[in-house]
């Protein structure tokens, strides 16, 4: 934020009064324009006050912000659409290969779009998006220009190909890759076709130079960022605040012919199977169910990944690879789904990376229970059999 | 089948000691089992080839399954590839494995690439498990994707695979393989030195992103995606009946995707 300097001397010429043998100032005139407006912290305080409490309570958050003009006017500013950008001539282009998993860009990839971007705006260059499919969010993302790659299917030598002409005929300063296993795989591949010099898993990215972990993490490597380059993930913040054009580019990719791969087949996940740290759904037993058969057959119908308290383990009664928490497995999982757990320190630090957490529980106060988006206080031994039915009542007809 | 596997000098993940890279020695398994299952009527051979001025602790390999290991010895600065590619050249071998990234050098992952290359095989990524495949001269080989996915990839030998970390734990450690087991040394041809234009620092972590607001959002949207993820702030429903708390929790499965809708 920045203010307009107060000069004392200007605002005390203001004041003067003119005429008169000695100088006059009338201090009480209030002085034609500062530029910035009064705030009355009284009236906020009003406002945010919250009516029918016995104690005075100030809610700064809930409510619309203050009545000063300032910030009446800084929202119009905010809600107006986002700044379009147009780079008709770039200096150079700085291309990026998103994983883009089902056509949809993952935070990985927006982060991408976020180094791209810093490194195309600090010399006039534009992002340039390789991507398989047209997807409509590339320039919210901030893609100048978007080249479609000629692949159908799963085949990374052809589009390593692919990239390799466009590296060659396009002049591409920098190519960025995610650092993920499609990703990885693409820009090691390129960087072995073309020789360029690559960088890996870069952590940190500024246009003069990256850095990344190198010999088992104890030594960092840094240098002027070379012309392929693969991101670590949370490294770099998504690019956000103006609109990019997305202008589609055409470019006569050569044929390619087959390569060794003679079938690819996707096999989804088989949750009975998968192991707790790579499980999608997790559902977990503690010490408030008894019944673990019924347990069991509750896993099965839902399509979940068996997971247990240390209780339970200690106990025999469930295998010590499903033990969830510090000395277990910590999730990754998108959902956790726990039954009569009550939720130690040490098994929340396991669910911490949990996007949604349901639970069962008969204690109110259970730490399982504040941090579930849904929580239900009930005996779980009760609501196992009572989802089981209604589960079997669905598949019936 | 004659399978070569390349093997990095390793350090511990937590005493920093030299140590096997535990990817390889997975990798190590599933090559052993290939080669026992698949042998055919010459039986399968695994070989081991390390190239590094030093073996060290990396004959515990062969204390996990490995028959024959071979250290090329050369400079620790020089570039590992050219004598790597003469001895694969020279073996003949069917299937190169190496680990998801090599340490003790840069730790890029870019060697078996380049390799692949040189040699002109085809190379796969992050095989969880292997099989042969239902024609002659060819391999199923199942790649890990995320969140125990898989997808199984068909292809023609002889090629490069890289293991990933899901493929099964590793032979365990037998001694009596250890003292089995041959380490041939030979010396590499002197290779110039790999180019090196990095600058080298102690290592400082850097700080990764938090919050999931991005770079434009304002300070209240920061402090609303840093706080809102780790409390629940959800629904609560105290003693429901059993029924009622059944539909409630499909309702809410259903709504996040959870389980499949009805």
């Amino acid at each position: 934020m920045s203010r307009p300097r107060k000069d004392p001397r200007m605002e005390r010429a203001a004041h003067l009064v003119p005429g008169g043998a000695r100088p006059r100032f009338d201090l009480a005139a209030t002085p034609a324009t500062s530029g910035r407006l009064r705030r009355d912290p009284r009236a906020e305080e009003r406002l945010a006050l919250v009516p029918g409490t016995l104690r005075r309570r100030l809610d700064r958050s809930q409510r619309a912000p203050a009545v000063s003009v300032v910030a009446v006017a800084a929202p119009v500013e905010a809600e107006a659409a986002p700044r379009r950008v147009v780079i008709a001539e770039p200096a150079f282009l700085v291309a990026l290969v998103p994983d883009a998993p089902g056509g949809r860009l993952s935070a990985h990839d927006r982060q991408l779009f976020g180094a791209a971007r810093l490194l195309a705006d600090a010399g006039g260059g534009a992002v340039l998006a390789l991507v398989d499919g047209s997807s409509e969010e590339l320039g919210a993302a901030g893609a100048d220009r978007v080249l479609a790659l000629p692949i159908t299917g799963y085949d990374p030598e052809a589009k390593a190909l692919a990239l390799n002409a466009a590296l060659a005929a396009l002049d591409l300063r920098h190519v960025l890759f995610p650092e993920s296993a499609e990703g990885g795989d693409l820009a090691r591949r390129l960087a072995a076709l073309s020789g360029e010099p690559f960088f890996a898993g870069a952590e940190s990215l500024s246009p003069k130079a990256v850095t990344r972990a190198a010999r088992g993490r104890r030594v960092e490597q840094r240098r002027a960022p070379p012309r392929l380059l693969s991101l670590a993930i949370d490294a770099i913040a998504p690019h956000a605040g103006s609109l990019h054009e997305a202008l589609p580019v055409e470019f006569a990719f050569p044929e390619t012919t087959g390569g060794a791969l003679l079938s690819a087949e996707f096999i989804p996940a088989d949750p009975a199977r998968v192991s707790l740290a790579e499980a999608d759904f997790v559902v977990s037993a503690g010490n408030g169910v008894s019944d673990l058969d019924t347990f069991r057959m509750l896993v099965a119908a839902l399509g979940g990944t068996p997971g247990a308290s240390r209780m339970l383990c200690d106990a025999g009664l469930m295998p010590r690879a499903a033990q969830v928490g510090a000395s277990g497995t910590v999730l990754e999982a998108r959902g956790y789904f726990a039954l009569g757990i009550a939720g130690a320190p040490q098994h929340l630090q396991g669910v911490a990376r949990c996007e949604h957490v349901i639970a069962v529980n008969t204690d109110l106060h259970a730490a399982m229970i504040e941090r579930a988006g849904l929580a239900i206080v009930a005996d779980a031994q009760k609501v196992m059999p009572a989802l089981l039915r209604l589960l079997g009542e669905e598949g019936a007809p | 089948m004659r399978i070569a596997l390349l093997l990095s000098a390793g350090r511990h993940r937590v005493s920093g000691r030299p140590a096997p890279v535990p990817v390889e020695l997975q990798a190590l398994r599933l090559a052993a089992d290939l080669a026992q299952t698949h042998g055919g009527q010459s039986g399968g051979t695994v070989t081991g080839l390390h190239a590094g001025p030093e073996i060290g602790p990396l004959t515990d390999a062969l204390g996990h399954g490995l028959g024959h290991l071979v250290h090329l010895r050369m400079p620790a600065e020089a570039d590992p590839a050219p004598a790597l590619t003469a001895a694969l050249e020279a073996g003949g071998y069917d299937l190169i494995l190496a680990g998801r990234s090599g340490q003790g050098g840069e730790d890029t992952g870019l060697l078996p690439y380049t390799l692949a290359r040189a040699l002109g095989r085809p190379i796969l990524a992050d095989a969880a498990a292997l099989a042969p495949g239902a024609e002659a001269g060819t391999l199923s080989v199942e790649q890990a994707l995320g969140r125990g996915a898989r997808r199984r990839l068909v292809v023609r030998l002889p090629a490069l695979v890289t293991v990933h970390p899901a493929a099964p734990a590793p032979l365990p450690f037998a001694f009596a393989g250890l003292r089995r087991g041959q380490v041939e040394m030979r010396e590499a041809a002197p290779s110039a030195p790999a180019p090196h234009e990095v600058e080298e620092r102690p290592y400082r972590p850097r700080p990764k992103l938090i919050a999931k607001a991005a770079a434009g959002a304002s300070a209240a949207e920061r402090l609303k995606a840093a706080t809102v993820a780790a409390s629940g702030g959800g629904k609560l429903l105290v003693d429901p009946a059993p029924e009622e708390a059944a539909r409630e929790i499909l309702a809410h499965l259903r709504a996040l995707g959870l389980i499949a809708p009805r």
